[in-house]
């Protein structure tokens, strides 16, 4: 339970995220409406300087098919450069720790990982990787993943927009996402969080002889840049393996506040920037509503026990704020952790499946908001079967194409984490690497796909997971999880293009009464399709008393 | 990626956005933007940015973030390593402080209520509403040594020269 002190600092810290979030939504909506702005006089001339480099017409805009496979492209093209650069680290410059190249399965796995925004880690960084392995595969996916989240989120909600021809230019609103709202988003982070204590260098770790004469390295690096990108970008991937526990990524108090509202600004305010696109900004309410209710009632279920204390916990950060980070790194599906996994009890990790399991709460930013159109189009749908009327959103007819694509959307992801679990077991993979055959056990195992599959990156297994099996299943599953809701979800958008309207028709989805009706089908649909796998892990875990679960 | 040779130049047509973007993006989001950051970093936070690191006589002995790794009696200790989530946490709750003063005062000869308020002296981590309180040992180290210096001149090996 929480004391009422507890109670106003969360409420205080979610509700200024949700007020700055407000206040931003009407710039990146202007990045991309094209809305002129003073600072095209410092980004237009690089912009167009870009496109010329590149070959592209910025005003042609793609269909959905095109606007998908060149997002899915330039990312195979990225993930394919971070791998040569961690491949050959060892013969490449910026390495003064002389960190040797990285296995092909680990490779695999991790460019796969960091460019789909999921940042599952199954290596220790500071142990792993050198400055420029951390600058130019991770940082860089980091960022890329980010923006590729954030276009296919925008080109989505432009098929609903009345009166577009077309989901926009990949290539222009790639750009844009990354010239004006990222990089200039990540440096003013960035700059606050070195005032914080987090370390940005790249001179190498300092030797020191600690006060009572033992030899001792200070792993500094350029982590500043890293946290920034890894927070707002909803990724996750920490520079150490510690992520977010380690006082160099976190230092203090300060910090873990500013980074837990850094990772639910973006997917906040393209909650906001949906309703400015439609022009309808009353339909954000049912996807804002949505998010943040579910997202409470994580946060209630997180709540229940007492927080943790001392073993698994960082003592600047508490055990309060470890639940709390632990809800929101779920809820928006960064994955960064501020605390051991295992440190925490039964209902808080139920807690974080399900904000990975939802994907919506508010999500990761761009897909979140895809998600959360998916369930108030398959509640839409629901509520027509119930009440024998022809399911109409946003004036237009929902068809039957329209639901069999949002139910491939969704049930995507309980394919690909719950076939993936029982492998692991049926297989022996799981057992090898030390995990075991009862609930706490079948808890990570199940967390590790789910997390996965939801592009999250969280997980108890982290390097005892670097094995083929778990390095290629993973990725495969992270790759699945990622562009195939993306592309699906994106044809439906497409599918919207032109599609007659009649405002006056259908169910009001602007209002209180179908944002509680979205939350309730959500839940039914989450758990039902899930509560199996739930019951024989945390649920379980819980019953049988367990308060953690440190093997 | 292999499209191959059906459509020759609208083949042309991707390949160069597609591998032009993704070089692009790695120079400006790899190499560019961390460089920015830690120029900024260096020139205006450059205690911080490089890792909050402390002196003792000059001598640099750790970095405030990151546990020092007290034994010595005389000393206030931090967790084992493995007990916290980072493995290596500089700081410790004020009970487990006061916990250790009567150890350090019959160590030491200091007296407990010194001690006291020397933890309460270093106590951080709340604001307003907001934090957990705790104290980072190795400044409150630190503090004890300028606290009796003559005492931990033969003591501690950073200050007495070896």
């Amino acid at each position: 339970m929480i004391t009422l002190l507890q109670f106003i600092s969360v409420a205080a810290i979610l509700g200024v995220t949700i007020v700055i979030a407000w206040l931003l939504a009407p710039y990146v909506t202007g990045v991309f409406t094209g809305k002129s702005s003073p600072l095209d006089r410092l980004f237009g001339p690089l912009e167009r300087a870009v496109y010329r480099i590149l070959g592209v017409d910025p005003q042609r805009g793609m269909g959905w098919k095109e606007y998908f496979f060149a997002g899915l492209f330039v990312n195979v093209a990225q993930m394919a450069l971070a791998a040569v650069i961690l491949t050959f680290q060892g013969s490449l410059p910026l390495n003064p720790m002389g960190f040797k190249g990285l296995s092909w399965d680990l490779t695999f796995n991790t460019v796969i990982s960091f460019a789909t925004n999921t940042n599952l880690q199954h290596y220790a960084g500071e142990a792993t990787l050198s400055y420029l392995s951390q600058m130019t595969a991770i940082q860089f996916l980091q960022f890329t993943s980010a923006a590729t989240g954030i276009c296919m989120g925008v080109a989505f909600v432009r098929g609903f927009v009345a009166g577009s021809k077309d989901l926009g230019n990949f290539y222009v609103d790639f750009t844009r996402s990354i010239t004006r709202i990222l990089i200039p988003f990540c440096l003013v982070a960035a700059v606050i969080l070195v005032f914080l204590g987090v370390p940005q260098t790249i001179s190498g770790y300092r030797a020191v002889t600690t006060v009572e004469g033992a030899a001792q390295s200070i792993l500094v690096g350029p982590v500043a840049s890293l946290v920034a990108i890894m927070q707002l970008g909803t990724n996750g991937g920490g520079y150490y393996g510690a992520n977010s526990a380690y006082p160099f990524m976190n230092p203090n108090p300060q910090s873990n506040i500013l980074e837990i509202a850094l990772m639910l600004l973006l997917p906040t305010v393209l909650v906001f920037v949906f309703g400015q696109m439609l022009g309808k900004k009353k339909e954000t309410i049912p996807i804002l509503v949505g998010a943040y209710a579910l997202f409470g009632i994580d946060l209630a279920i997180a709540f229940i026990p007492a927080a943790p204390q001392g073993a698994g916990i960082e003592t600047r950060i508490g055990g309060f704020y470890s639940v709390f980070w632990t809800v929101v790194t779920t809820a928006v599906t960064t994955g960064s952790v501020n605390t051991t996994l295992s440190a925490m009890h039964p209902l808080v990790i139920l807690s974080a499946f399900m904000g990975m399991l939802i994907q919506s709460t508010p999500g990761g930013k761009g897909v979140g908001l895809m998600y959360m159109v998916m369930y108030v189009v398959i509640t839409l749908f629901v509520v027509g079967l119930m009440s024998g009327r022809t399911p109409e959103y946003l004036g237009m007819k929902i068809t039957g194409r329209d639901v069999k694509l949002v139910m491939i959307a969704f049930l995507v992801h309980p394919l690909i984490i719950l076939i993936p679990t029982v492998v692991a077991y049926a297989g022996g993979f799981a057992q090898a690497v030390g995990v075991g055959t009862n609930s706490v056990g079948f808890t990570q195992v199940l967390y590790e796909f789910t997390s996965a599959a939801a592009n999250n990156g969280s997980d108890f297994l982290g390097t005892a997971a670097n094995t083929p099996f778990f390095n290629v299943a993973t990725a495969v599953v992270i790759f699945l999880g990622r562009y195939v809701p993306i592309g699906v979800l994106l044809a439906l958008s497409g599918s919207m293009l032109g599609r007659k309207r009649n405002p006056e028709a259908g169910l009001k989805t602007d209002g209180l009464l179908f944002s509680a009706v979205l939350v309730g089908s959500i839940l039914i649909l989450v758990v039902l399709t899930f509560l199996p796998f739930l019951a024989i892990g945390p649920i379980l875990a819980y019953l049988q008393g367990h308060v953690n679960f440190f093997g | 990626m292999d499209k191959d040779n059906k459509a020759g130049s609208k083949g042309r047509g991707w390949v160069r956005p597609v591998v032009g973007v993704a070089l692009l993006s790695m120079l400006v989001c790899g190499l560019a933007f961390p460089l920015l950051v830690t120029g900024v970093a260096q020139a205006l936070f450059p205690y911080q940015a490089n890792g909050e690191v402390a002196t003792l006589n000059g001598q640099a002995v750790g970095s405030y973030l990151i546990d020092n790794s007290f034994t010595l009696p005389y000393f206030f200790h931090a967790r084992p390593a493995n007990e916290s989530a980072s493995g290596v946490d500089p700081d410790i709750t004020l009970q487990e402080a006061y916990s250790q003063i009567p150890g350090i005062a019959n160590a030491t000869g200091i007296p407990s209520s010194q001690l006291t308020g020397l933890v309460q002296k270093n106590e951080e981590g709340v604001f307003w509403i907001f934090g957990t309180p705790y104290v980072d040992v190795l400044k409150l180290n630190l503090a004890l040594i300028a606290m009796d210096p003559a005492y931990y001149q033969s003591r501690v090996p950073a200050l007495s020269g070896s």
